[in-house]
């Protein structure tokens, strides 16, 4: 062949492939979207423990169409599927989508719910817990669980001493089986939080058979005991979930969950709007959100977060052991300019440690020093011994990624509240994250901005690692009270829930007035979705639930 | 000195490079504040857990015999393991990204180097003209663009209105074929999967285009001047002279002779676009080594970053010893 004659050959060749390519174009969507048109039919009947879907036709037994498959996107990453070694928000949502503990929440509540238990005891004053196992449990393989398996997933976490293996460390003294379906667990000491402990996934069941004993197995997708099973797992870029036909409860009206990983918001909202993921989930950027509800064919569906931001003062650093300092900071805070301007809405002020939504909240700063309070700072500053001529210095120092683009933003609204009494001069300042963590710990920053997930579901979990001497060494040990120390503890032993309501309530005073930390906002948690996604129920859990989700394709 | 004894050479002389550089990434590290334990679970874990988690990676020891400790484990060929999220094994987890960064990376210099070449060429022969001048404008707009906004301009046209290709990933969840050289492309093939390879191919389109698109400027203007100053030598005065047409004086002479100095800069270039495709896999969500690499340097990760530099260096001076073997064919005149 002549050169000629190649050419033309490669051309073709070219053509030939651009033409199968959009010729395939519908079979290549198929895969994501086949569900689209791949339909089973579940009756829709109203049962226990999962909220009906949102349709009226719950009683009257109508046969509905679900939609096979939906795509999910995230930018968050799952970092070990070993349970005794994950310890990081997204990874425990997959977690409690194929797994379940002896306790779970309620969807769309902060109440627990018996999980893989029928029943449970407390004996010996809140020392001892009793658990009694379903009967029918099964994992993901077929395998049966029962008490000696749970008893063998706690211990593996004592024993591989794994990031979380202080949720049992910290708390549990022994196991023992009781009987096959019976587990008993001695604590070393009262917890009166002990079944929101019960319910994170390092207390999940897993099949012993597929789990070395004291190794960490990353990237394991055996998987647990819940309404789902891992088919598919390509690190960092997809996960596949399929209905676990041995899973107890009531089986999802989703067939197969696919998440998608994305590195950047922006692209993961561009693919919600190419329709290639039918839910955009953790984390949007503000923007996006806002110009997201203005498409027709998208819901934005919001619900209150558990995560809150907040200022640390080290009260051993001059001037900021002087609480009249600290207080004047805390008055002259402009929590709503930083709602607005920066999070466009998308966060609420906050006024306390404990977030709102949670019982014993109460908003003591905005009692104590209102809000963006200038007469007030400028008053307790003068008390203090600052004027417009000598102004109070303050360094503040943020992280400019792990919180994401929005901190430098978060610390310019601060200084400038700050500095509109016109006595105080602010020097901002940032570090990376793990330089910034490591000076924090050693007592070297001033003024911190931080942020805080939960691990359980408690005011102590708001309090305790802030506030309580002992716990808050992960600041540079800040600040130090006794009498709060001695709240903090009565009301971690105390079982007696208004008891304990009310010692909170008297912690969350004692913060305001000291202020060794300030609170500035609680997050909002936002999903994205095609309108005919339904199911989807945010709570301070902060966790979706995968298996409540469903797409009507039609009726 | 023959090609072999050269080559060799040159493989030795691989040895103090990545030495000084391991050397120099060691000490960096460990010197900025701030270590993997910290960055993981600094923030609730009890002083005794990382103690003993610090111990446990041996960061307790002194620095000289970390280093020590891990140019031993290195010399037996053993990367080790992450300090951070689950402790995979270095390799393992280079292995999950690098084949991704590879192929775009190869995706994006053939797209920069076809294009480049074509409006260098075109540039090059109409010097002076108005074709000339509007590929010399071409190539100052394309290197200036950014990639992250010319990227979102792509998703936006081709993703989300035309809906013909997709707005991030590497291929359609599901599609994956068996991995053997984990490069998608390659592995489709070899499965004989044409629905994975289509895939593969939609999903490496935009990425690379706009990895390609902004580098080829580079290659407009070395083509240009280069072809520009070989059209000009006496060889080509005669070729005219002798009557051969336009096309084989351009082809077969002209060009062959204008490809040496560029084929330096390809080798260059492509050394740099393994390490610097961190923005285009960012917008694209490309699951590679860039953002890797920066993420695990954040979280001081430090047998991670190690790891991926002594590869990387490997990886280079194959690439440069790869070039330097292809001059001796592309100019016969070159000796080692």
């Amino acid at each position: 062949m002549t050169g000629k004659e190649w050419g033309i050959v490669v051309v073709l060749l070219i053509i030939g492939l651009i033409i199968g390519y959009f010729a395939a174009a519908p079979s290549r969507t198929a895969t994501i979207t086949t569900t689209k048109t791949a339909v089973s039919t579940v009756t829709v009947t109203k049962t226990a423990g999962v909220p009906p879907p949102v349709t009226t036709t719950t009683q009257t037994t109508v046969a509905k169409k679900y939609a096979d498959t939906i795509t999910i996107g995230v930018t968050d990453k799952v970092s070990d599927l070993d349970p005794a070694n994950a310890y990081d928000f997204y990874t425990w949502e997959v977690f409690n989508n194929i797994g379940e503990g002896p306790f779970k929440y309620k969807p769309g509540t902060t109440e627990l719910t018996n999980g893989i238990i029928e029943d449970y005891k407390v004996e010996n004053g809140g020392k001892v817990y009793i658990l009694k196992l379903r009967k029918n449990l099964k994992f993901a393989d077929g395998t049966p669980c029962t008490a000696k398996d749970l008893k063998w997933a706690i211990d593996r976490v004592a024993r591989i001493k794994g990031d979380p293996a202080w949720f049992v460390l910290d708390f549990v003294n022994k196991t023992e089986v009781v009987d096959d379906y019976t587990l008993k667990i001695t604590l070393k000491h009262p917890v009166a939080f002990y079944p929101a402990v019960l319910a994170v996934p390092t207390y999940f069941p897993i099949p012993p058979n597929k789990y070395p004993a004291d190794k960490i197995s990353s990237d394991n997708t055996a998987g647990s005991i819940g309404p789902y099973k891992i088919t598919k797992w390509v690190r960092d870029q997809v996960l596949i979930l399929e209905t676990n036909p041995y899973y107890y409860g009531e089986k999802p009206k989703t067939h197969r969950i696919i998440i998608k990983f994305y590195k950047d918001a922006t692209t993961m909202r561009l693919a919600l709007e190419s329709g290639e993921i039918d839910v955009a989930w953790r984390t949007l950027n503000p923007t996006d959100i806002s110009d997201l509800k203005k498409n027709p064919n998208l819901q934005v569906v919001e619900g209150k977060g558990s995560f809150i931001r907040y200022i640390v003062f080290n009260t051993k650093i001059k001037p900021f052991d002087n609480k009249k300092v600290r207080q004047a900071l805390a008055a002259a805070l402009d929590r709503n300019a930083i709602a607005q301007r920066v999070f466009l809405g998308t966060v609420d002020p906050l006024y306390s440690l404990v977030p709102m939504g949670m019982w014993s909240h109460e908003d003591v700063f905005k009692e104590k020093y209102g809000e963006a309070n200038l007469e007030l700072a400028k008053k307790l500053l003068k008390e203090a011994g600052y004027s417009e001529n000598n102004k109070l210095k303050v360094e503040l120092w943020y992280t400019p990624s792990h919180y994401g683009d929005t901190e430098a933003d978060v610390a310019a609204l601060i200084k400038e509240a700050w500095e509109k009494t016109g006595m105080v001069e602010v020097t901002v300042k940032s570090a990376e994250w793990s330089t910034y963590l490591e000076l924090t710990r050693k007592g070297q920053l001033p003024v911190t901005l931080y942020g805080w997930y939960p691990d359980y579901i408690d005011p102590d979990d708001y309090l305790y690692p802030f506030l309580h001497t002992s716990s808050n060494r992960w600041l540079g040990e800040p600040y130090s009270n006794p009498q709060l120390d001695k709240l903090l503890e009565e009301a971690q032993v105390a079982l007696d829930h208004n008891k304990r309501a009310q010692l909170y309530k008297q912690v969350q005073q004692i913060l305001a007035d000291d202020s060794p930390i300030v609170p500035i906002f609680q997050g909002k948690l936002y999903v994205v979705a095609n309108k005919n996604v339904h199911g989807i129920v945010l709570d301070p859990i902060m966790l979706l639930r995968y298996f409540l989700l469903y797409k009507e394709v039609g009726g | 000195m023959s090609l072999r004894a050269y080559v060799i050479t040159r493989i030795f002389l691989t040895i103090p490079m990545i030495l000084i550089l391991l050397t120099l990434v060691f000490l960096v590290m460990r010197v900025l504040p701030g270590n993997p334990v910290i960055a993981m679970v600094g923030m609730k874990a009890s002083p005794k857990y990382i103690k003993q988690l610090e111990h446990q990676l041996g960061l307790d020891k002194p620095l000289w015999l970390q280093y020590v400790d891990y140019l031993v484990d290195l010399m037996r060929g053993d990367f080790g393991r992450s300090m951070i999220w689950g402790k995979r094994i270095v390799i393992q987890e280079i292995m999950d990204h690098f084949p991704a960064t590879l192929e775009l990376t190869i995706g994006g210099f053939l797209v920069s180097v076809l294009l480049g070449l074509l409006t260098g060429m075109i540039a090059g022969i109409r010097s002076g003209g108005k074709l000339d001048a509007s590929m010399r404008i071409y190539s100052i707009v394309v290197y200036s663009l950014f990639i992250p906004l010319l990227g979102m301009m792509l998703q936006l046209v081709f993703g989300v209105w035309l809906r013909a290709l997709p707005v991030g990933g590497r291929i359609d969840p599901g599609l994956e074929p068996p991995t053997v050289t984990g490069l998608y492309i390659v592995d489709s093939i070899l499965a004989m999967r044409l629905d994975s390879l289509l895939s593969a191919l939609a999903h490496l389109a935009l990425p690379s285009f706009t990895l390609g698109l902004v580098l080829s400027g580079i290659y407009t203007r070395l083509v240009r001047s280069s072809l520009m100053e070989v059209l000009g030598q006496d060889f080509i005065r005669a070729c005219r002279a002798r009557g051969l047409s336009g096309r084989i004086i351009l082809f077969r002479h002209a060009l062959k002779n204008a490809l040496i100095p560029i084929l330096t800069m390809m080798g260059l270039q492509f050394a740099l676009l393994l390490a610097g495709a961190v923005l285009t896999e960012t917008t694209f969500s490309w699951p590679g080594m860039g953002t890797f690499l920066v993420e695990r340097i954040t979280y001081r990760d430090f047998t991670t970053i190690q790891g991926s530099i002594v590869f990387y260096a490997l990886f280079v001076a194959l690439i440069s010893l790869v070039v330097d073997i292809v001059y001796a064919y592309v100019d016969p005149r070159i000796r080692y």
